[in-house]
């Protein structure tokens, strides 16, 4: 089964019938998916300025962390739960052009940045307490996650513009 | 003035579509149009995560190393912004199909509670915000009525392509 087959499938399951064509439902979670970019987007790009030194400088990373730590979790919950049920929806149709797949593979490298932020500064003590300098890779992850997750949502958004089908 | 010379709202959006500026916009390549989704979004971001933090300091979670007023004081920046971005993309997508945008119910719906949104915003945010408001359990409850307030705003406006499809 390959990607194509997989997205007709979903599209065609009674979630995906169910999702497609209804009057409320649908409108309400393409909502939800938007909207939760507060949470999920929003303190992400908050943490991200904190790893640069630009935004609330005093605080130490592993507070920040700590504090919104819950808050982007049910944010992101909230963004790929209705984000998967956006994808039963609309089905093949999202692998009509580049852009989905771009955005999936971003949204992989993301994570895979997030990833490495964890193993490498996830028990550093020291960085995490601000007991020692901000290092330049904290930084670069920083700037990484502030570029990729900048980038999915504009491919988020772009995915209607490079489809008629919409 | 008499009766049949007022101008109604649909003769006012008539007007606003009809003018240079409007066919100015309309004519824009689709490049714009695309900028002015962005930062719609961008703006809606800016005003939400900042209100958002604000409205959690005040329930006592989220950001407890700041109070509430400081953290209020540093959102105000941002939401500014976010309101500059969302004004202005949001009168370039309105203006050239004004017509179209009057009649909508969702459209009337987030006209009604923009304003709402934001005379609570500016007119308690930051008086809940201060250390020395005593009733604590009033100030958590305009807080997220606020932040549900800013939602709903954003639920309607993302409904206005749903029902003008």
């Amino acid at each position: 089964m390959n990607l194509h087959d997989l997205f007709q499938a979903m599209y065609e399951s009674c979630l995906g019938t169910a999702l497609a064509e209804s009057l409320y439902v649908y409108p309400l979670v393409e909502g939800i998916h938007l909207l939760s970019l507060a949470f999920s987007f929003g303190l992400i790009v908050l943490v991200d300025f904190r790893l640069l030194g630009i935004a609330l400088p005093s605080l130490p990373v592993g507070e920040m962390l700590k504090q919104l730590r819950p808050w982007m979790i049910g944010g992101f919950t909230a963004t790929f739960v209705t984000g998967i049920l956006l994808m039963f929806a609309l089905g093949p149709k999202l692998l009509a052009t580049f852009i989905f797949p771009l955005k999936l593979l971003v949204i992989l490298l993301a994570a895979l940045n997030a990833i490495w932020f964890e193993w490498k500064f996830g028990r550093d003590q020291d960085y995490l307490t601000g007991r020692k300098d901000p290092v330049v890779s904290a930084k670069i992850a920083g700037a990484i996650s502030l570029a990729s997750w900048s980038t999915v949502v504009v491919l988020g958004r772009l995915i209607p513009y490079f489809d008629g089908s919409f | 003035m008499a009766v049949s010379d007022r101008m109604t709202t649909i003769d006012l959006f008539k007007a606003v579509q009809g003018s240079d500026i409007a066919i100015a916009f309309g004519n824009a390549p689709l490049v714009f149009g695309i900028a002015a989704q962005l930062f719609h979004i961008s703006g809606i971001v800016l005003i939400l995560t900042p209100t958002l933090l604000v409205a959690l300091r005040i329930a006592g979670t989220g950001l407890v190393d700041y109070s509430a007023a400081q953290l209020e004081r540093k959102s105000r920046v941002y939401v500014a912004t976010g309101l500059l971005f969302v004004v202005f993309s949001g009168l370039f997508m309105l203006i050239p199909s004004a017509t179209l945008y009057q009649p909508n119910p969702a459209f009337q719906l987030k006209l009604i509670l923009l304003p709402v949104a934001l005379a609570f915003h500016y007119g308690f945010l930051a008086r809940i915000a201060k250390e020395e408001f005593s009733q604590k359990w009033l100030a958590k409850i305009i807080a997220l009525f606020m932040a549900l307030l800013w939602f709903a705003v954003g639920m309607a406006g993302r409904a206005i392509g749903f029902l003008a499809a």
